[in-house]
């Protein structure tokens, strides 16, 4: 199986490898796993109090092609955002955009996972809740 | 369940390849599961030499070479026979396939990710081994930048050396876990234990085959590490 272009680019170039500061405040950590493979992804948000705009984004994924291309296409995708504007990224527009086969769309569900997670841990740090109607929980029970 | 055989009408038990009472070849049942191809119960702990030996026996005697002269449709059973009996001996004579194998016929979903609607799926990795894994692959890969940054640091390679003895046995011990989980599987089939009994064990295996999944590429990435 032959990996698209733009995963092999973003898998060769990853944009926004790296860690932002967990303890921060404005900076939310969603770390999840895909037990099917071993894969493990990290990605973290760095949100702007004042105006709920991600500003920053960074990931680390311990994966595949495909999981790495994920989360990389998933931090440049979440910059810039609202916090609920990203909640709207769904896994589908990642195999979109990578041309995910159907056996590497776990790899977009752990992407759409992460931004999930992120985005929960900075709501539960910054007592955020629910506001919205569509009750989906977003952060696990402890 | 019996079904009648196709050439003398005898009883022939379901999933049975042949017919004992005038020994011909039966069409092959698609809903026949691997355990049963074996005449065997739904056990995670398994003879292997016995296995072996069925194999072999069963394998003799299903040989499409032995089907030359029979008609089209026997010519054809023996050889799905043949196929469906090597599929069932490669998956039960692997421990990790038999499990899993085991686990979705009892309707326990191994492949997490399918929901491809955008739905959240629960998520069932504690996140105690997500953060340990996760740590792991850090070391693990700091280590491997070094090596490929200078030259080959005998530090290096002793810590490697030792991070492979340390994820080789974790692995020794997810598997002594996964045995004595096995036993308590078998015991509850004898004792056709209550389904709340069953349930625990099910959920116990899916989390340990989780983590030695993780374990087993730690142990594969530090072997690559350690060939570069």
């Amino acid at each position: 199986m032959a990996y698209s272009d733009k995963v092999i680019d973003h898998y060769n170039h990853p944009r926004n490898v790296g860690q932002l500061d967990k303890s921060s405040i404005e900076v939310g950590t969603g770390l999840v796993g895909a037990p099917e493979c071993g894969d493990v992804m990290r990605l973290q948000i760095k949100v702007n109090p004042e105006t709920q705009v991600i500003e920053e984004a960074k990931f680390k994924t311990f994966g595949c092609g495909s999981a790495i291309a994920s989360s990389s296409l998933a931090t440049e995708w979440v910059k810039g955002k609202t916090v609920d504007q990203a909640l709207e990224i769904k896994n589908t527009d990642i195999v979109k955009e990578l041309s995910l086969p159907p056996v590497k769309i776990h790899c977009s569900v752990l992407a759409e996972d992460a931004i999930r997670a992120a985005i929960g841990d900075w709501k539960k740090k910054n007592g955020v809740g629910e506001q919205t109607a569509t009750a989906v929980p977003v952060v696990a029970a402890d | 369940m019996n079904a009648a055989c196709w050439s003398c009408g005898s009883a022939v038990p379901a999933g049975k390849p042949w017919c004992d009472a005038c020994g011909k070849v039966q069409a092959p049942l698609e809903s026949v599961d691997f355990f049963t191809v074996f005449s065997l119960p739904r056990k995670l702990r398994i003879d292997m030499t016995a296995l072996e030996r069925t194999f072999y026996r069963m394998s003799r005697k299903l040989h499409p070479d032995l089907y030359a002269q029979a008609s089209p449709e026997e010519r054809q059973w023996s050889l799905d026979q043949t196929s469906q009996l090597n599929d069932a001996y490669r998956t039960l004579k692997d421990p990790i396939a038999r499990t899993e194998y085991l686990l979705r016929l009892e309707g326990v979903e191994i492949e997490a990710g399918k929901s491809d609607d955008g739905k959240p799926r629960d998520s069932r990795v504690p996140p105690d081994l997500l953060e340990e894994v996760f740590e792991l692959n850090m070391q693990l890969e700091e280590m491997r930048m070094n090596r490929k940054m200078g030259e080959d640091d005998p530090q290096l390679r002793a810590d490697l050396e030792k991070a492979r003895t340390q994820f080789e046995s974790q692995l020794a011990a997810v598997d002594t876990g996964l045995e004595a989980l096995w036993a308590s599987w078998d015991e509850t089939v004898d004792s056709s234990a209550a389904k709340s009994d069953t349930g625990n064990i099910k959920g116990e295996i899916v989390a340990l085959l989780d983590r030695r999944r993780y374990i087993r590429n730690l142990v594969r990435d530090v072997n690559e590490a350690l060939e570069t």
